[in-house]
């Protein structure tokens, strides 16, 4: 179950004009308390930010909005950006890399992506998790031609920063239909 | 009755003597400003004019006198700049001033507008873009993305005057030929509030860092070159390394005047000093962005 949450709409709800553009850190943080409350009633684990309506979105905005949001969320929610274009992911990214934080996104352009905070190790398990499904340390590692340690260290972290699912042993990718 | 002369061409550099002029700040007396035989005024010329004003005003001074361009031509480039429709409440104005409204004269992307809280900088964003993607693709030859990229530096910016500077600002945004400094086309944003500067704004956080050594100076570099903020939060400071960023990607110069100190990161087309200290004192933060066009040097 996902609960998909509309950016463009709350940002119509919390300005008094009508603006496409995600900036400023007041319109951010009450965007943020919009979300945080969607989440609070709901039961879904999985909620998508669709970005997709949204045009620019600024730094101090991406803080209040996104990285805010993944300091506060509790640890069973996963947060998942869609719709995002190139310069968002952008902003996204930096924002997130400075304060040492992932979250997942579907790019407007297709595909999938992880924004923010990464290595080489992270970025090839996560793509791996996504391209090949649930799987387990030892299936990573044969994969990638890894030791078993570096593939469980990878995936834990993955899990650790919600990007991926972890339950028993096993690690799968967060539903994103 | 001080009189301070405009100079003929008023820009973040020559409003140096503008400043000089009106030392010891604040002023004894009644200011007036003579820009009867000023030609031409940058972003920042402008901005800051008003800025002077505001901030004479907010300290108690009677308003001050302005005398305008007798030149026509200059009186309707400052009118289309939107410079009188805010000079209006802040300059007791002499002379003959142009009743046509400001309107969008094809290198002015923002005229003068006023940044009180984050809703004029929702207006400054959504104002700007069209006007950005026309002149950064069509004449500075950016990338198609430099629109929103730009727009993202101009609304950080002007944040930075509603959160930090305790007072209200001005932003302008134009693009000209700079002939004299860099014989290129450019867009220059500037904005420049009265409010408590820098120095003050930080003190709290990392005064007591820096001890003896803290200064204006410092303080710029503080926020500029190491992204501090008074905020404990780790997602503070991010707006200023931003711009920076971008600014390196575009060949471009930022400088900020904060107090007694201006602080710049100069790319190789300017011979800008880095960091000037012991400056005459002017309040709050006046900031100037250059973006040049994407063109080889002239030799």
């Amino acid at each position: 179950m996902i609960l998909t949450i509309r950016v463009d709409e709350l940002l119509q709800l919390t300005l008094s004009r009508p603006s496409r553009d995600l900036v400023t850190r007041p319109t951010g943080a009450a965007i943020r308390g919009s979300i945080e409350r969607a989440i609070a009633a709901t039961t879904c684990p999985t909620t998508l930010l669709d970005f997709e309506w949204v045009g620019l979105i600024d730094f101090s905005c991406a803080d209040e909005v996104v990285a805010k949001l993944l300091r506060v969320v509790d640890a069973g929610v996963y947060i998942v950006l869609r719709g995002v274009d190139e310069t968002q992911a952008e902003a996204i990214d930096d924002v997130l890399a400075r304060q040492g934080l992932a979250v997942t996104a579907l790019p407007r352009a297709g595909g999938l992506q992880m924004l923010g905070y990464t290595t080489p190790d992270l970025s090839l398990a996560f793509q791996m998790v996504h391209a090949a499904g649930s799987g387990d340390a030892t299936r990573l590692a044969g994969r990638l031609g890894w030791s078993l340690e570096r593939a469980a260290d990878a995936l834990q972290t993955l899990a650790m920063r919600r990007l991926i699912l972890a339950a028993g042993g096993t690690f799968a990718p967060l539903p994103l239909q | 009755m001080r009189v301070v002369t405009i100079p003929h061409y008023l820009d973040d550099r020559t409003f140096e003597s503008v400043i000089e002029a009106l030392q010891p700040w604040p002023p004894e007396g009644r200011v007036l400003f003579d820009a009867r035989a000023t030609k031409w005024a940058s972003p920042y010329g402008f901005a800051a004019l008003l800025t002077a004003a505001e901030a004479l005003r907010a300290g108690g001074a009677e308003i001050p006198r302005l005398a305008v361009p007798e030149s026509d031509d200059v009186r309707s480039y400052w009118a289309k700049a939107g410079f009188f429709v805010h000079a209006a409440e802040q300059f007791e104005l002499h002379g003959k001033v142009p009743r046509r409204p400001p309107d969008t004269a094809s290198d002015i992307l923002l005229p003068i507008t006023a940044v009180r809280g984050s809703e004029d900088v929702h207006d400054v964003v959504g104002r700007i873009q069209e006007q950005a993607a026309r002149i950064l693709t069509g004449e500075l030859h950016l990338e198609a993305r430099a629109t929103l990229r730009f727009s993202m530096t101009l609304s950080e910016a002007c944040q930075n005057v509603v959160e930090h500077a305790g007072s209200g600002g001005w932003v302008a945004v134009h693009a000209f030929t700079w002939r004299r400094r860099l014989g290129r086309r450019v867009a220059v944003i500037a904005v420049c509030d009265g409010g408590i500067g820098f120095r003050a704004s930080l003190e709290p956080s990392e005064g007591r860092k820096f001890g003896d050594r803290w200064s204006d100076g410092t303080a710029l570099e503080a926020a500029l070159i190491h992204a501090v903020s008074r905020f404990r939060d780790p997602g503070r400071g991010q707006g200023l390394a931003a711009i920076r960023k971008y600014l390196t990607t575009w060949n471009g110069k930022i400088s900020i005047r904060s107090g007694t100190a201006r602080l710049s990161v100069v790319p190789a087309w300017d011979d800008d000093e880095p960091l000037e200290t012991g400056q005459p004192f002017f309040p709050g933060a006046q900031v100037q962005i250059v973006i040049p066009a994407q063109e080889p040097l002239k030799e």
